[in-house]
């Protein structure tokens, strides 16, 4: 190395660090002595100083820098070996997005522009929501002010990576000395190093997910015990017992096995415990069924294991109790050889106004939220009563909205002032809960036809409400990130679950009440004890916002389905992803479980109804079958529909499904 | 940087009224524009998920504003999508396209429709795992194999994909609907119901499992009554009403329905009795082929080059009987003009010439024979006419205002009339088809007697066929004014309007037989062989012009 460069290297140092007058006179001074050795230390021989000097004279936060050195980066981990390639890859992404932000936050808005361009499809694929979030960040205050920013600021990223991969990737920044890349990587990616093979790059659902800083807090909920058994003493229990009788055996039976098989090493302690309570238990609830107590006093250890409701439920009429135990009796055991019939609810002439549909349990009542405010519910048994010649003779009409006998064929009720985006059925079918933009619920009552009460307490438009599966307490979910917990007769909530990072889109009750699951925004779904109020898990593995939840009637497992059409299976105690359902190409609105839970059926945007056999893929997590074909949940049946987005999905106790959406006339 | 131009931030400025925005202001917050906008978005996008859709309305962006506490923006509805319109001169500039509104063209207005209310209607989307093929599902995709991959059993062997026959399950109905169609068809009868039930072919969904059934009971049916012709009319009424149906995809099966099609065209006999009027059904069976072969002949290549040829062989096979040849022409004809030109027309002179001992009464003794003979004939000069009739309507200099429609109604008119000599056999004595051919002289027998053209045409039949030769050796042009003034006093209709434009007539004449000399021959050519019969096909202006 030649002295005239090291002196053009100081010189230009000294320029950039804004010293222009003592470059200036560093330049006179080697005019004057030309030639001459200036200083006493042997940089001439000293490598690594030289490779110091000349990286501090390159400027240090020039923009063209991040982009040079990013592509470097990239073009080395695409041609890495193909083993560990998805591994170096996958640090690729956090790399690039805070190149971009570091760009943004340092003011070289158009560099940062030009950088995300140039680069964002490569990761498109995977993280599109996210990528569009933040190419609209485009000045500093903009990074201060969004909060998914200013998140992925301060928070690391977890990756996992193997020994090897984490070695190479090292040897490559110290190689290169690229030290801006290795700074971002220190700065922003927490390395979990570990020994051995790397994973295979089907399973790294969770690497995808950058979830900022709840990672950890994620895995840390996920350790709390959960109990997603049964209620004890409740109706399908009862049936199980007088069903031994009446010879409808088999399904009890079969039950019975699924749930040992998997019981995990806990449940036999809690199952005890349970014995134990049942005394107390029968002073708590003396009013309710002692006779059915003593009589699992006498029974064996109950199959799927039970606990107690943290609520006190409300009572049921025996009226109610006898007709659902004759529903559950004459159930039609559907599995993947017996499929169920469909019947479809069409919605005509909604003039795109049909936010929500719902269906009362017995598929007699539907109710329709618009975005004019209304509801209207809709008595289909008396629709069927007065057959298709009432309709017809209605049409014919001049005006169209009052029927031959002077009223509508539906019940229109109006309170809301802003649109309404659920609606939803007390399981006897005597209340209808709606939620609407104007930050209300309101109760109805289908006798009256008229509004009992308005829950006020949510600040933003409440996204969804559910009844409990036993009615008088129920859940919802709002823009203003909380879901709550209400009960008919308070008009204050009960609780309020926040820890949601962006809007609770969805809510859906656990079937023995203790437990409500909510869906986001932030692509995660969260299941609360509804007693404490607390975040019990936190599943991670969606790409976009959560539209739908369902929960199997055994309560082991949960359906979420989201804005691209994926549905994934999840296991409660666990927080795993059992597997994820392709097979939808838009957003999945609906998702229900059949009432013995061996098939899932789902309604989506693009016109379909899918039925997924559920007991196959459960078992197969178990114990890995060989069948290469059956190890992922299987998509039974497509039922397309006439171009009418499914809505609303519900399975009748008899497992008659009922679908609802309204038809929308094809794109011209 | 930003994707709003600081243009547009600019404008924006100015429209609201603040004029001392200076650009580098303007440079600062186009990036914060882009991001509030894209904020908004967001949120509107939250919005239409929680509407259902999967269209992004103005109330959806308004539900946006509302959620950040912006105040709505008013008069968006969210209608029909906004037209934008380019501003001229600029390249990037777009306005919507707001039209104004007469407030008295509102207020005068009948008040529109009320909206039909919300309703609900149930159906069956699925009982017991299967779609049942009504209305209101979607229609059945095409029925094939599933794509299931056979177990790897033979693993030794070629990887060879085998499939196992398909088992369909014919639903209940669907076996029903179809033996009911069968039985109508069978009936032999025109029946009211009958007629129904092609209706309901022609448009209800949900018959594609039946269609093979059709197929198979229709070739069954053709080869085995071929002479019941109320049968076969049935069936070939079922067959137009299948190619109607727009939820059947027919193509895999055209294969099998084509020969049934054919024979009905073609055959020697249809139906045992006199008086069961075969030409009919032979005409109506030369439509269904021309439909097939203008729906398909763009999937099946083939197609039209194998029918064609199946008929033109019928037709030049001069031990086919007539009645065969007379459904390949009916055939051909229906195929289109260019069919007749490049088929027919080559083969006129030596067919008419077999054709000719055929047409003499003295040679051929049989009415039967005579009468189908006659049939062919007219058949040939309607084929031959309407293709001339084509030709010449093509050219573009030559307004023909009213006659050419009356021409397309004289030659239906010689198109029938072999019919209504039948009804008077003996009327045909006094005429002398050979004449007519050769188109000698005397008063001709063609036209019936009714009509008024017909009889002026009778009139002035001796001047023309004077004028005839000379026409066709040497076309001068003092000749063709001439013969044009005489051909309009033929024609009433055309008398004023032509002796005024026979002038103008002359210099494009020139021109007519420069450009398309082939036309040109082509007509001088049929005049020959058909004489003064094919006059009606052509065009008024343009027979003054080359006559």
């Amino acid at each position: 190395m030649d002295p005239e460069q090291i002196n053009e290297f100081v010189v230009g140092y000294l320029k950039k660090k804004g010293f222009s007058s003592a470059a200036k006179d560093l330049e006179d001074f080697h005019h004057h002595n030309n030639g001459s050795s200036l200083s006493s230390i042997d940089y001439h021989n000293d490598p690594e100083l030289t490779k110091l000097i000349r990286s501090f004279s390159q400027q240090e936060d020039d923009p063209t820098r991040y982009r040079e050195c990013y592509s470097k980066l990239r073009s080395w981990a695409y041609n890495s070996l193909d083993l560990y390639k998805h591994e170096l890859l996958r640090v690729m992404y956090p790399v690039f997005i805070h190149c971009y932000m570091d760009l943004v936050g340092k003011g070289h808005t158009q560099e940062a522009r030009g950088f995300f361009n140039s680069f964002r499809k490569d990761h498109e694929m995977v993280h599109l929501r996210d990528l569009q979030k933040l190419e609209g960040v485009l000045a500093p205050s903009h990074l201060e002010e969004m909060e998914f920013a200013r998140s992925l600021r301060k928070s690391k990223v977890n990756i996992k990576i193997c020994q090897y991969s984490y070695d190479l990737l090292l040897q490559y920044l110290h190689r290169t000395e690229s030290t801006l890349m290795l700074g971002i990587i220190n700065e922003h990616i927490n390395f979990q190093v570990y020994s051995g093979q790397p994973t295979s790059s089907s399973d790294d659902i969770e690497a995808v997910t950058i979830v900022g800083s709840f990672q950890d807090t994620a895995n840390h909920i996920n350790q709390k015990e959960i109990q997603w058994g049964l209620l004890e003493d409740s109706l399908e229990d009862r049936l199980e017992k007088t069903g031994g009788l009446l010879s409808d055996s088999e399904k009890g039976q079969g039950e019975s096995k699924d749930g040992d098989a998997d019981d995990s090493k806990k449940r036999p302690t809690d199952i005890g415990k349970q014995g134990s309570s049942i005394k107390k238990l029968k002073k708590d609830k003396a009013g309710n069924a002692t006779a059915k107590v003593a009589r699992l006093e006498t029974s064996t250890v109950p199959p799927t294991p039970r606990v107690k409701p943290e609520l006190a439920l409300p009572v049921m009429s025996t009226d109610v109790e006898q007709t659902i135990l004759e529903d559950l009796r004459n159930r039609v055991q559907l599995s993947s050889v017996a499929m169920p019939s469909v019947s479809f609810y069409t919605f005509v002439n909604t003039h795109n106004g049909l936010n929500c549909a719902s269906i009362s349990h017995d598929g007699s009542l539907v109710a329709g939220g618009f975005s004019d405010s209304s509801i209207k519910v809709w008595d289909m048994a008396k629709i069927g009563q007065t057959g298709s010649g009432a309709l017809q003779g209605e049409n014919d009409t001049n005006d169209p909205t009052i029927g031959p006998n002077g009223r509508r064929n539906y019940t229109l009720l109006l309170g809301h002032s802003g649109p309404v985006y659920s609606a939803t059925f007390s399981p006897p079918g005597d209340f209808v809960l709606s939620s609407s933009a104007d930050t209300t619920i309101r109760l109805w009552s289908t006798q009256l036809n008229a509004n009992l009460v308005c829950y006020k307490g949510h600040n933003y438009p409440v996204w969804d409400v559910q009844f409990s599966p036993f009615g008088h307490y129920f859940a919802s979910c709002s823009h203003d990130r909380t879901a709550r917990i209400w009960s008919m007769d308070r008009i204050q909530p009960l609780r309020i679950m926040a820890g949601h990072l962006s809007d609770v889109d969805c809510v859906q009750w656990h079937p023995n009440c203790n437990y409500i699951a909510t869906g986001s925004s932030d692509k995660t779904v969260r299941l609360w004890d509804v007693q404490t109020g607390e975040c019990v898990r936190i599943f991670i593995g969606h790409r976009s916002m959560v539209l739908s939840l369902a929960m199997s009637p055994d309560g082991r497992y949960m359906a979420s389905g989201d804005e691209d059409g994926t549905i994934m299976m999840w296991d409660l105690s666990t927080a795993r992803c059992i597997t994820p359902l392709m097979g939808h190409n838009s957003c999945v609105w609906s998702l229900a479980y059949s009432g013995e839970g061996s098939l899932l059926a789902s309604g989506s945007a693009d016109c379909t109804v899918k039925l997924w056999d559920v007991t196959s893929s459960t078992k197969s997590t178990k114990a890995e079958e060989k069948n290469v074909n059956s190890n992922r949940l299987r998509s039974l049946r497509t039922f397309p529909t006439k171009s009418t987005p499914v809505h609303a999905l519900r399975f009748s106790r008899r497992n008659l499904l009922f679908a609802a959406g309204a038809i929308s006339k094809p794109a011209s | 940087m930003s994707i709003v131009p600081k243009e547009t931030v600019e404008v924006i400025a100015q429209s609201i009224g603040i004029t001392n925005l200076l650009p580098e202001a303007a440079l600062m917050l186009a990036p914060d524009v882009e991001y509030r906008v894209r904020e908004i978005m967001q949120e509107a996008i939250k919005c239409m998920r929680h509407s259902k859709r999967t269209t992004l309305t103005a109330s959806d962006v308004d539900g946006a504003l509302n959620l950040r506490n912006v105040e709505p923006i008013y008069g968006f509805a969210s209608g029909a999508p906004f037209r934008f319109r380019k501003a001229i001169g600029h390249r990037d500039l777009f306005y919507t396209d707001d039209r104004e509104v007469d407030f008295k063209e509102v207020i005068e207005a009948p008040l529109p429709k009320a909206p039909l209310d919300t309703e609900i209607v149930c159906h069956w989307l699925a009982i017991e795992g299967v779609q049942p093929a009504i209305p209101e599902n979607a229609p059945l995709e095409v029925i094939r194999a599933p794509a299931e991959n056979k177990p790897h059993e033979q693993k030794d062997g070629p990887l060879i994909d085998i499939r196992l026959p398909v088992k369909h399950v014919l639903s209940r109905e669907l076996q029903l609907y179809f033996q009911k169609i069968a039985e109508l068809a069978m009936s032999k009868s025109n029946s009211a119901l009958f007629k129904e039930a092609l209706v309901s072919l022609a448009s209800d969904s949900g018959l594609h499992p039946l269609v093979p059934y059709f197929t198979n009971f229709i070739a069954d049916e053709v080869s085995r009554g071929l002479n019941d012709f109320q049968l076969l009319f049935n069936l070939m009424h079922t067959v137009r009403s299948l190619l109607q149906n727009p939820h059947i995809h027919i193509e895999p099966y055209l294969h099998q329905l084509m020969p049934s099609v054919v024979t009905c065209l073609v055959s020697r006999k249809l139906g045992n009795r006199f008086a069961d009027n075969h030409w009919e059904l032979r005409d109506f069976t030369a439509n269904l082929v021309a439909m097939i072969c203008k729906r398909y002949g763009t999937v099946y290549i083939t197609l039209q080059s194998r029918l064609t040829k199946t008929l033109i062989n019928a037709l030049l096979d001069p031990k086919k009987a007539l009645t065969q040849h007379y459904g390949a022409i009916q055939g051909l004809a229906a195929l289109g003009h260019n069919v007749v030109r490049l088929l027919i027309v080559p083969n006129l002179e030596p067919y008419l010439r077999l054709l000719e001992p055929e047409l003499d009464d003295e040679k051929q003794k049989n009415q039967t024979k005579s009468y189908e003979a006659w049939r062919v004939y007219g058949a040939l000069l309607r084929a031959t006419g309407l293709c001339i009739h084509d030709r010449l309507k093509i050219f573009p200099p030559l307004p023909s205002p009213s006659p050419s429609f009356l021409h397309k109604g004289k030659g239906k008119i010689i198109n029938t009339e072999p019919q209504k000599r039948k009804l008077s056999v003996d009327s045909s004595e006094n005429r002398s088809p050979q004449k007519r051919l050769t188109t000698k002289d005397g008063p001709d027998g063609v036209q019936s007697q009714d009509h008024t053209g017909a009889a002026l045409m009778e009139v002035d039949n001796p001047v023309e066929n004077d004028k005839q030769p000379q026409n066709s050796a040497q076309p001068s042009s003092s000749e063709q004014t001439s013969d044009a003034n005489e051909s309009e006093s033929r024609n009433g209709m055309v008398k004023e309007s032509g002796r005024g434009r026979a002038i103008t007539m002359k210099a494009i004449l020139d021109q007519i037989w420069k450009d398309d000399l082939d036309s040109g021959r082509l007509l001088v050519k049929l005049h020959e062989l058909y004489g003064d019969k094919i006059l009606p096909f052509i065009p008024s202006t343009e027979m003054s012009v080359f006559l």
